[in-house]
C-alpha cells in the first residue's frame, strides 16, 4: 500500500470543467432556439441519436451554423470547438429533437473528409455537410465482419480511372434516404498476421448503378436498417479517401469522434422528462421521486465525464480510453433507467396508448438493447479500455 | 498567491508522499488493533495539513476547501485512519466559524448535532445531557463539537472531552466511531453565522465522505489492475481475459465517476452554496462504492477475502462511508423533492446549472 500516486502513472484523468460566460450563452441560444421551433407538447420526442430525419429541420440548424460547427470556416464550417458541439449536440438530444439527416456527417463524417481528404473532396462535400444538405451512411458492417471488423471482405479491385466494387454491407443505417455512404473495404488481399492492412475508405454514391439497398426492418417495425449489396459497383478514383492501405486506421479515428458523447447517455431522458409531465398535479409515491433523485444524480455525474472528454478533445488530445470507458458506463446507464422505469410503473404500456410517456417507454423497451451493441459492443468497448489501464504506480 | 479555484499542486504531492511513507499495510493493520493511529497523526499534523483551509486568523493553516478536500482524497486513497475531516473542515470549521479557538490536538465532531440531546440554556450558559452516536474518534479527541439550534440560531458548543463518557465502538473498517455520554455538561456555546446551520452542515459532512471514497475507489481500482495483471492462471494473467476486464473496467469508471462528482462538487462549495451537487456527489459516490468493491473484490478471488492482502483497507472503509453522513435513501430523496420541485420543464436546466438554478 506505500505506492506514489502519481500523475504520470495515472494515464486516465478527467478533469471537471465549467462552461465559460460564451458556452453559455450558446446553450441559452439552443433552448431559446428549441422552445420556438419544437415548443414541448407540439412533437413527439426522439430517442437520442436514433431520431427522425427532418431535412427541413437540419437546413434550419445549419442556418444557425450549428452543423459541421466545429469544421473550419473555409469549408462553410463555423471553426466551434468540441465542446461548443457537445453544447448543442446535448440540448437537441435532451429535447429529442430530429437530428437524424445531418447527424453521421456532422458528428464523424465531416471530420474524416477533413482530416484525411483530398482538397477537391473537401471543397465538394463539407460546405454542403455544413449546409445541412448532405445524409451518410456508415458501410462498416459485413453479414460475416461485426465485432471483428477487420475482416471485412467486401472488395474494390483497381480499373481504369477508379475502382469496382462487390460485396454486401449490412446494418446500414438511413441507406435509402441517405446521399452518400462511407465505407471501409479491401483493397488488398487479407495477409495471415496482419489483418489491419490492405483496409481502404471510399466515399460511395448511394444512387450508383450496381448498389442495392433492401429493408431490413428494425425490431419496433420501423425502417431504419438495411443490406446493402455492391453488383459491379463503379466509383471513380477521386471517392478514395485518404491513402489506400490506411483504411483501418482512418476508421479507427472516426470511431473516437463517436463515442463518448451526450448521444451515449441522453436516450431516454425524454421518457423521463414525460413521466414528470404527465404525472404534474398528482402526488408522485417516495419511490418514483427518489428515482428521480437518483437518476439526476447520475446524469449529472456522467456529463460532467462526457464534457471533461470534449474539453480534453479541444487541447488536441485523441482520448479514445476515457471515451470508450464513458460510452460503455453511459448506455449501460440508459437500460438502466428504462428497467427501472418499468420496475417501479405499474403499466401495462402500449405503443398506441394516449400516453406519451407510455408510447416512448413502451419504444425504450423494445429498441434499447441496440444502445450496448451500435458503434461498438460494451464487450469490444471493455476491450479497448482495459488497455487503457494502469495499475498501482510504481 | 496562487490560484484560488484550483487545488495547489504542492499539496498533493506532499501529502501523497507523506502517506506514502507513514501509512502502509502494517500501520494501517496496527492502527486497527490499537484503535488509533497516534504516530501516522503526529506525523500529519506536523505538517499543519489538518487545519488547511482554516484561516491563519483563526489558528488554521490557511488554504482553500479544495485544498483540504485534495488532502481528504489522498487520506481516502492511503486509506490512513486519522480524523483529518473531523479535525479540519467539520469540527475545525464549525470552531473558527463560531470564533473559538481551535485547540492543538485532535477535534471530532457530534454528526447528528444535538440531535438526541436535551439542551438547557440559562443565559449563556448551556447544560447539555444526553448521548452522541457513532461519533468519529472520540476516544482521542482533545475537543468535541457539537453543532445546536436554540430559538433558530445555530450554535457551535465546543467540549473538552474529558467531561465525557466515551465508549469504544467502531465503523466495519474498525475506525474509532464511539458513543459519547453527556452528563449535565456546563459549556459556552458560540453563534455561528446564519447561513451555517445543521442541515449545511450535514452538507459538508456529505462533501467530506465524497472526497475520501473518492480517493479509496480510485485505489481499490488500480490496486485490481495490477493484482490481476500479476496474477497468472491458464497460463496467462487473469487481466486478459475478457470476464476479467469488465471487472477492471467497471472499477475504474467507478473511481472516475466518484472523483468527477467530488471534485466538481469541491469546486462549487469553495464557492458557495453547492447543495445538489455536493447530495448528487455522496449518492454517486455511495453507489460507485458499492459497485466498485463488488468489481474489486470478485476480480481478486480469494486473495481479498483475507486481512494480509490490503484490499480490505479500501473495502471496509468505503462500507462505512457510504452510510456516514447520509445513505442511499436519504440523499436520493432529497433530490428526488428537488428534481420533482423543478417540473418536467426544468428537470435539464438543473442537471446542467445545479445550485445556480436552485438559488
Amino acid at each position: 500500500m506505500n505506492n506514489r500516486l502519481s500523475e504520470e502513472t495515472t494515464d486516465m484523468r478527467f478533469t471537471p470543467t465549467e462552461l465559460t460566460k460564451q458556452e453559455l450563452e450558446l446553450q441559452g441560444e439552443v433552448r431559446d432556439f428549441l422552445l420556438e421551433e419544437l415548443p414541448p407538447g407540439s412533437h413527439e420526442p426522439c430517442l437520442g441519436m436514433a431520431a427522425r430525419k427532418n431535412k427541413e429541420f437540419s437546413l434550419k440548424m445549419a442556418d444557425r451554423g450549428w452543423v459541421g460547427m466545429a469544421l473550419p470556416t473555409e469549408w462553410g464550417g463555423s471553426d466551434r470547438t468540441a465542446v461548443d458541439r457537445f453544447i448543442v449536440v446535448e440540448e437537441m438530444l435532451r429535447w429529442g429533437a430530429p437530428v437524424g439527416h445531418h447527424w453521421v456527417a456532422d458528428r464523424q463524417t465531416g471530420n474524416v473528409i477533413l482530416k484525411f481528404g483530398t482538397e477537391e473532396q473537401r471543397e465538394r462535400f463539407l460546405p454542403a455537410i455544413c449546409r445541412g444538405e448532405l445524409g451518410f451512411s456508415i458501410g462498416m458492417s459485413e453479414p460475416d465482419s461485426g465485432s471483428d471488423l477487420a475482416s471485412v471482405s467486401t472488395k474494390a479491385e483497381a480499373t481504369t480511372g477508379g475502382w469496382i466494387i462487390n460485396g454486401t454491407k449490412i446494418w446500414t443505417s438511413g441507406a435509402h434516404e441517405n446521399d452518400w455512404f462511407v465505407c471501409l473495404l479491401r483493397t488488398s488481399p487479407l495477409e495471415d498476421g496482419n489483418k489491419h492492412a490492405g483496409l481502404s475508405q471510399f466515399l460511395i454514391d448511394l444512387k450508383s448503378p450496381g448498389l442495392e439497398i433492401s429493408p431490413i426492418p428494425f425490431l419496433d417495425g420501423s425502417h431504419h436498417f438495411n443490406e446493402v449489396t455492391f453488383n459491379e459497383v463503379f466509383v471513380p478514383e477521386t471517392n478514395v479517401v485518404g491513402d489506400l492501405g490506411m483504411g483501418w486506421h482512418q476508421n479507427t479515428t472516426e470511431m473516437a469522434y463517436e463515442r463518448g458523447g451526450p448521444d451515449r447517455w441522453l436516450s431516454p431522458f425524454s421518457t423521463v422528462e414525460q413521466l414528470l409531465r404527465e404525472a404534474r398535479g398528482t402526488d408522485l409515491e417516495p419511490v418514483v421521486s427518489d428515482l428521480f433523485g437518483e437518476l439526476i444524480a447520475r446524469w449529472w455525474g456522467i456529463r460532467n465525464l462526457s464534457l471533461s472528454v470534449a474539453r480534453l478533445i479541444d487541447t488536441g488530445e485523441a482520448p479514445s480510453v476515457e471515451s470508450s470507458l464513458v460510452k460503455e458506463m453511459g448506455t449501460r446507464f440508459e437500460q438502466e433507467v428504462i428497467e427501472k422505469l418499468v420496475h417501479l410503473i405499474d403499466l401495462e404500456y402500449s405503443p398506441d396508448s394516449d400516453s406519451l410517456f407510455e408510447r416512448l417507454l413502451a419504444q425504450c423497451v423494445v429498441t434499447f438493447p441496440g444502445n450496448t451493441i451500435r458503434g461498438g459492443t460494451i464487450e469490444i468497448l471493455r476491450s479497448v479500455a482495459s488497455k487503457g489501464l494502469k495499475g498501482l504506480p510504481a | 498567491m496562487s490560484d484560488v479555484s484550483e487545488v495547489d499542486p504542492l499539496i498533493t504531492d506532499t501529502a501523497d508522499r507523506l502517506f506514502s511513507q507513514v501509512c502502509d499495510h502494517e500501520s494501517i493493520q496496527k492502527a486497527e488493533a490499537d484503535g488509533q493511529a497516534s504516530d501516522i497523526w503526529s506525523a500529519f499534523a506536523d505538517t499543519g495539513f489538518p487545519w488547511i483551509s482554516i484561516s491563519e486568523e483563526s489558528g488554521g493553516s490557511g488554504g482553500t476547501l479544495l485544498d483540504a478536500l485534495e488532502v481528504l482524497r489522498l487520506v481516502g486513497y492511503h486509506a490512513a485512519p486519522i480524523p483529518a475531516a473531523e479535525t479540519g473542515i467539520l469540527g475545525g470549521w464549525l470552531m473558527s466559524k463560531a470564533g473559538l479557538e481551535l485547540p492543538s490536538g485532535i477535534v471530532t465532531v457530534l454528526p447528528n448535532g444535538s440531535q438526541g440531546l436535551a439542551v438547557e440554556r440559562t443565559g449563556d450558559r448551556l447544560t447539555i445531557s444526553g448521548r452522541g452516536l457513532r461519533v468519529p474518534w472520540a476516544r482521542v479527541a482533545e475537543t468535541i463539537v457539537v453543532p445546536l439550534e436554540i430559538d433558530g440560531q445555530t450554535f457551535a458548543a465546543a467540549i473538552d472531552s474529558s467531561e465525557c463518557q466515551i465508549s469504544r465502538m467502531t465503523n466495519m473498517a474498525g475506525e474509532p466511531r464511539d458513543t459519547v455520554d453527556f452528563e449535565n455538561v456546563d459549556v459556552f456555546a458560540a453563534v455561528l453565522p446564519s447561513e451555517i446551520n445543521l442541515e449545511t452542515f450535514r452538507f459538508r459532512g456529505a462533501l467530506s465522505r465524497t472526497a475520501l471514497m473518492a480517493g479509496a475507489i480510485e485505489k481499490m481500482s488500480q490496486l485490481t489492475v495490477s493484482y490481476t495483471n500479476d496474477r497468472v492462471q491458464f497460463g496467462r494473467p487473469v487481466a486478459k481475459f475478457q470476464a476479467v476486464q469488465q471487472h477492471l473496467v467497471w472499477g475504474a469508471q467507478d473511481a472516475a465517476l466518484a472523483r468527477m462528482a467530488a471534485e466538481s462538487a469541491g469546486r462549487e462549495a469553495n464557492r458557495g452554496p453547492a447543495l445538489f451537487e455536493i447530495a448528487a456527489a455522496k449518492l454517486i459516490a455511495n453507489q460507485a462504492a458499492a459497485r466498485a468493491t463488488k468489481a474489486c473484490h470478485q476480480a481478486h478471488g480469494a486473495m481479498g477475502m483475507t486481512q494480509e492482502y490490503p484490499l480490505h483497507h479500501l473495502s471496509r472503509r468505503l462500507w462505512s462511508w457510504r452510510k456516514e453522513y447520509g445513505g442511499d435513501a436519504e440523499w436520493s430523496s432529497w433530490l428526488g423533492r428537488v428534481a420533482v420541485a423543478q417540473d418536467a420543464d426544468g428537470l435539464y436546466p438543473l442537471i446542467t446549472g445545479g445550485s445556480a438554478v436552485l438559488s
